[in-house]
């Protein structure tokens, strides 16, 4: 367990591993965004409600989902950074706090754009909209203490801390906002069509989706950890080796 | 599942009951996000490779006029 | 030199000096209570002088004048003595680091945050705030401002080896100060809607706990990254 645990820690070894594992995620991930694309575009039968913007859902829910793992994994990966001082963990946290931002970026944007029929509105002060808006700018925080802090070391430390308050703080305001929303306006007005009722030819591309989307993350995340291991490591002889088989 | 294609013809799904707007621009975001976070990484990786050669390059040379002096 | 101080004696001592620095500043007490008032006095040239409107938004722009007057103090919290090299001081002495950072954070709220929560019912009355609410204000306002300051001292700690930070405190600590914003609005609202007053500041007084417990953590681990 620990050999296992301080390899995985090496760049070296997580670097030619993913490596190897990359096709294993992009050739799965490619098939189910096709499928799962072209069937929530042509055969999903339109909601009684909603009509065909229910298409939205398919790329809406599964960015909205992943959206909120972020926190938790920057706060997992900053736990290890300081505890057991494992470059990759920060590399990762690194890396997945722009992509944070973007995926929470597009999560509010297709929610938006989706809610612009249903509720009248571009935006409302809905208590799910809310609390994201303040994940983004949670991440934009530690993006910016990030980009201001020059030195790796203590940038690292400084992020992992700012990412478990963050990570707490993402709690207590989902908390707070779902209540100050519910003491502020009905809920149930804006709910989507009780999920548990809707049949199969409704929810099987949606998991599709939200897999292939994992899938997509997960691609993304390996990538720019791949490169950002390519760079601190730069002076280390197998990259420099790597370099010159280029 | 599978039984039908919603649409009857190409410009129906184009006009998407009148939501063309909102699914088209959705998806379109989608798409583009999709190619910019798999192409910017890989653009990189380029980047980088180059930047490494050149400073073993530069650094080979520093190395051997060293040893020449 | 040899009797060890205790504890208890570090805090204190820890307390009095900031307070007694604070004394001898006098821009340190009187700015951020000055810098409340310009704030709140904005909205109501901004918004519309009509007391109906005031009345409703009151709470709100107390809650969010005492929240920048906060954030705008924070910045003297450590950076002076990070830059005398006193906080290298701090994070070497042999007592726990928390009840240290702790004192420090609560001679903070003393100069800053309490002045604010003293004059806010002046102000309040400025800003017609209905006569049932002011309790409601005044003890939200005494139990937040003190998490205010609490989650602040983790922001400026990340920051204060940073050359210029002024925007970048801001947008670290704002969100997270989001939670507190809501109970104290909500319960000043809720209060007002007839609600008994108990349950909502049972919230805000774990809220409070909360803070007092873990932010110096935070706020620690953070100074002695900051600071090596």
């Amino acid at each position: 367990m620990w050999l296992w645990f301080s390899k995985l820690g090496s760049p070296k070894w997580f670097y030619e591993l993913s490596g190897r594992w990359l096709p294993w995620l992009v050739i799965p991930m490619a098939l189910l965004l096709i499928v799962g694309i072209v069937w929530a575009l042509l055969f999903v039968p339109p909601d009684y409600q909603q009509g065909n913007t229910i298409r939205i859902m398919y790329i809406h829910v599964p960015f909205a989902s992943i959206s909120l793992a972020f926190f938790p994994l920057m706060a997992v990966a900053g736990t290890i950074t300081l505890v057991w001082r494992m470059k990759l963990a920060d590399m990762v946290a690194k890396q997945a706090a722009p992509l944070g931002a973007w995926f929470t970026a597009l999560a509010l944007a297709s929610g938006s754009i989706w809610g612009s029929d249903i509720w009248g509105t571009w935006w409302i002060w809905d208590g799910r909209l809310t609390s994201m808006l303040l994940q983004f700018f949670l991440l934009i925080g530690v993006i910016s203490l990030r980009s201001a802090l020059e030195d790796t070391d203590a940038a690292a430390k400084a992020c992992a801390v700012l990412s478990i308050v963050g990570c707490i703080n993402v709690f207590v305001i989902k908390f707070s906002v779902d209540w100050w929303n519910t003491l502020h306006q009905p809920a149930g007005d804006f709910s989507l069509s009780d999920e548990a009722a809707n049949p199969p030819e409704v929810w099987v591309p949606l998991v599709i989706m939200i897999v292939a989307i994992y899938l997509f993350f997960a691609v993304s995340l390996i990538l720019s950890t791949r490169n950002e291991i390519l760079q601190r490591e730069r002076r280390a002889q197998w990259v420099q080796e790597l370099v010159e088989g280029h | 599942m599978f039984e039908t294609i919603q649409f009857s013809s190409l410009g129906e799904f184009f006009e998407m009951g009148g939501y063309a707007f909102n699914v088209w621009s959705v998806y379109m975001l989608f798409i583009l996000f999709f190619f910019i976070n798999l192409y910017f990484p890989l653009l990189k990786k380029k980047q980088i490779i180059r930047e490494q050669k050149r400073r073993l390059v530069v650094s080979k040379e520093s190395t051997i006029e060293i040893s020449e002096t | 030199m040899n009797q060890q101080a205790t504890t208890g004696q570090a805090f204190r001592a820890t307390l009095k000096r900031d307070l007694i620095i604070a004394y001898k500043r006098k821009n340190d007490l009187v700015n951020p209570f000055m810098f409340f008032l310009i704030v709140a006095t904005l909205f109501p040239i901004g918004i519309s002088p009509g007391p109906d409107r005031l009345g409703e938004i009151a709470a709100g722009v107390l809650w969010i004048s005492a929240l920048l007057a906060s954030l705008l103090a924070m910045d003297n919290l450590y950076r002076s003595d990070y830059e005398d090299g006193s906080l290298e001081q701090l994070l070497l002495s042999p007592h726990p680091l928390y009840f240290l950072v702790l004192a420090k954070n609560i001679s903070h709220w003393l100069v800053s945050g309490l002045p604010v929560v003293l004059v806010s019912p002046l102000i309040a009355y400025m800003l017609n705030l209905p006569d049932a609410a002011y309790a409601a204000l005044f003890i939200t306002l005494l139990l937040g401002t003190p998490v205010l300051s609490l989650l602040g001292s983790i922001g400026v700690a990340l920051t204060v080896g940073l050359g210029s930070r002024g925007l970048i405190l801001a947008v670290i600590t704002l969100p997270l100060s989001v939670p507190v914003l809501i109970a104290g609005t909500l319960t000043v609202q809720e209060t007002l809607n007839g609600a008994s007053l108990g349950g909502y500041l049972a919230i805000m007084g774990a809220m409070l706990l909360a803070a007092l417990t873990l932010a110096p953590l935070a706020s620690s681990a953070a100074l002695r990254i900051s600071v090596n």
